[in-house]
């Protein structure tokens, strides 16, 4: 459910689950936010927050936190891995290409009496074929993970949500979590210390 | 803008300076005083967590010596047993290797005050001691020389150098200008000079700060280090030159000195992280050299002992390779027959591939036991490197090549080399307090942390 969800938002042709959470118009309910009144502040919620289960949910602030990433109990990014087996596959591709250029299809030209398909001359080309599919696999991987690009987010239709630019601090919890209830998480971020409670309707 | 460096202090250079707009020091002799009462106010810069007691390790210490004196005796024997050739093969191997420590640890001391790094602060105390101790690798090198003399005196022929013979060949007339026993002496005393200087100067500045925390002492060496890196790299070039490349005397190689320097500066992280471990397995350190430090040495030791050397030798066999003219070829065809081109595959799958797969994780530069283990498998490989260098041509030159199973003789020189270091080293240890006690920078030092 959650990992349709999370796919359906970013390709846009795949149709969403049926809402868990509709408000009295009838639409979709993305999350609830809360604003909070300090740095400090959101911190501490955070941590509460990341203690209670949640997994879906994001801390928006102006300037970046130092150690919010723990507050909010991040898991380490699997990018490494992806970029690591992508750029493996570069490199392999590198190979492919040079041995089958010059001793596969095009042996008749001696250079300097080397062995056709030596690899010493490859290696400059394996190595620049494996940093260029990295350098694509971090950036086009990092993006993706990020479930960007995308056209609009329901959180933008919220004036408090923008003032995070500027001087809010804002929890925002998404409905597709799996432990979201409205009144469990509206009760959890008063508790924490949020003021000021929104439900974020989606558009559709 | 000579005026503005000159009143900037070390510690606060990352700071934007009121001194710009002509407004004098940007951090007063009071602010400083303060600065290192709060040093000395740190709770985990007390006692025995930053200072041995003399006694400690006395046992092993001189188990360590009588080890390395026997080692070195039997590498003598084998003088005896096999080839005066080979045995003397062996022992520049162990020379070297302890070349490589010292010099490495000279540098990492140099640049990190030459670059006012905080990071290294509470690492860098053994670096200094490690590079102290510069004279041992610097007596093995005498001892190589005084016996190529006497073999030349005696015999007219070295015994590895062979450009030492009367008349080897037509590819020496353009190089005897150079490669003669004159100019190798005075080469020699330059070094010698250079890096004698170089290490126990830094090293007793940095102690004498120990006790008085003087600020100046912070920019002495630091001016010294400056010029001392470019003394460092010319001398160590040449000196690899000299006693490494000139084993072949046909063959010339540019990136010689920087592959020699590539090993000397991971075994010099190889032997910090191993120093660090011990200290901090036997409960020292506590909260001064933390995760973090070890995430950064970790990095260096990924960068310099398996993507640099790994970056270097390609390089080095690739342009010969390409090029292939015979006098540089041949370097590579000793090194693919024989036997020797086991040890070749062996340094290519374990100096780069298994190191770059395990160093490359953030785990094990960050576990204080796996990051040893790492450290001591790269210090191994350094061992073997230069038996790769500097054993062949053992082969080339003896009158009866060494046979098979010899290889004893290569261990007990290296073993032997590696345990006197050793037993100095927990001399060193004990002499001083583990860290910088009064290095302005100490306080970021302990802070210090990898976001990423």
């Amino acid at each position: 459910m959650s990992m349709l969800s999370t796919v359906s938002d970013y390709l846009p042709f795949v149709p969403k689950p049926r809402p868990q959470f509709v408000t009295e118009n009838g639409a979709r309910v993305h999350g609830l936010i809360a604003e909070y009144a300090s740095a400090p502040e959101v911190f501490h919620a955070a941590e509460k927050i990341r203690d209670a289960g949640y997994t879906k949910w994001d801390v928006h602030a102006p300037f970046p936190i130092h150690g919010i990433e723990h507050a909010m109990g991040h898991k380490k990014t699997i990018l490494p891995y992806i970029v690591f087996s992508i750029a493996l596959g570069g490199a392999f591709l590198g190979w492919l290409m040079q041995y089958w250029m010059t001793a596969v299809d095009y042996t008749g030209f001696t250079v300097q009496g080397k062995p056709y398909g030596a690899w010493e001359p490859f290696t400059m080309i394996i190595f620049e074929l494996g940093v260029l599919h990295a350098a694509f696999a971090s950036l086009i991987g990092m993006l993706m993970l990020n479930g960007l690009p995308r056209w609009n987010h329901p959180l933008f239709s919220s004036e408090r949500f923008l003032s995070a630019s500027q001087g809010g601090f804002i929890i925002g919890i998404e409905a597709t979590d799996k432990s979201f209830d409205p009144e469990a998480t509206r009760k959890l971020l008063e508790e924490t210390g949020g003021t000021d409670i929104e439900i974020i309707e989606d558009e559709d | 803008m000579i005026r503005i460096t000159r009143e900037i202090d070390p510690i606060v250079t990352a700071q934007p300076s009121p001194a710009v707009h002509g407004e004098g020091p940007v951090m007063t002799d009071d602010h400083y005083e303060k600065c290192l009462a709060a040093i000395a106010a740190e709770p985990a810069l007390q006692g025995e967590n930053v200072r041995l007691p003399e006694s400690a390790g006395a046992g092993l210490r001189g188990g360590l010596a009588v080890l390395g004196v026997a080692c070195l005796a039997l590498t003598a024997l084998g003088a005896v047993v096999h080839s005066p050739a080979h045995a003397l093969a062996s022992f520049e191997v162990g020379v070297f290797v302890l070349l490589a420590i010292c010099l490495g640890s000279l540098f990492f001391t140099m640049l990190f005050q030459a670059m006012n790094a905080y990071w290294p602060v509470t690492l860098r105390r053994q670096m200094e001691h490690a590079a102290g101790l510069i004279w041992l690798p610097l007596l093995g090198m005498l001892a190589v020389i005084v016996i190529e003399l006497l073999s030349s005196v005696f015999t007219g022929h070295g015994v590895l150098f062979q450009w030492l013979d009367e008349n080897p060949g037509y590819l020496l007339d353009h190089k005897d200008g150079y490669l003669n026993l004159g100019g190798l002496l005075v080469r020699f005393v330059i070094y010698g000079a250079i890096w004698l200087f170089l290490a126990r100067s830094i090293l007793s500045m940095s102690l004498e700060q120990d006790a008085t925390g003087s600020r100046e002492i912070t920019r002495a060496i630091r001016r010294r280090a400056s010029w001392g890196l470019l003394a460092f790299a010319l001398s160590v070039a040449f000196a690899s030159f000299d006693f490494l490349m000139s084993l072949d005397y046909r063959f010339y190689s540019t990136m010689w000195g920087v592959y020699f320097f590539a090993g000397a500066a991971m075994s010099a992280l190889a032997v910090t992280t191993i120093t660090f471990s011990v200290l901090r397995l036997t409960g020292r350190l506590t909260g001064v050299v933390t995760d973090e430090h070890y995430h950064d040495l970790g990095k260096l030791l990924f960068a310099f002992g398996a993507c640099f050397w790994a970056y270097i030798a390609f390089s080095q066999y690739f342009l010969i390779w390409y090029g292939n003219i015979p006098e540089e070829t041949a370097f590579y065809l000793y090194r693919k027959q024989g036997g020797w081109e086991h040890l070749s595959m062996i340094l290519v799958i374990g100096h780069f591939i298994i190191p770059f797969l395990i160093l490359i994780s953030r785990k094990v530069k960050r576990n204080v036991l796996f990051a040893a283990v790492m450290a001591a498998y790269l210090l191994i490989f350094q061992v073997l490197d230069m038996i790769w260098i500097i054993r062949p041509m053992a082969y080339v030159n003896a009158e009866s090549p060494a046979g098979p199973g010899s290889w004893w003789i290569d261990v007990v020189a290296a073993v032997g080399a590696l345990a006197l270091f050793a037993s100095f080293m927990m001399r060193s240890l004990v002499s001083a307090p583990l860290i910088p006690m009064k290095d302005p920078r100490l306080g970021r030092t302990l802070e210090h942390k990898n976001y990423v």
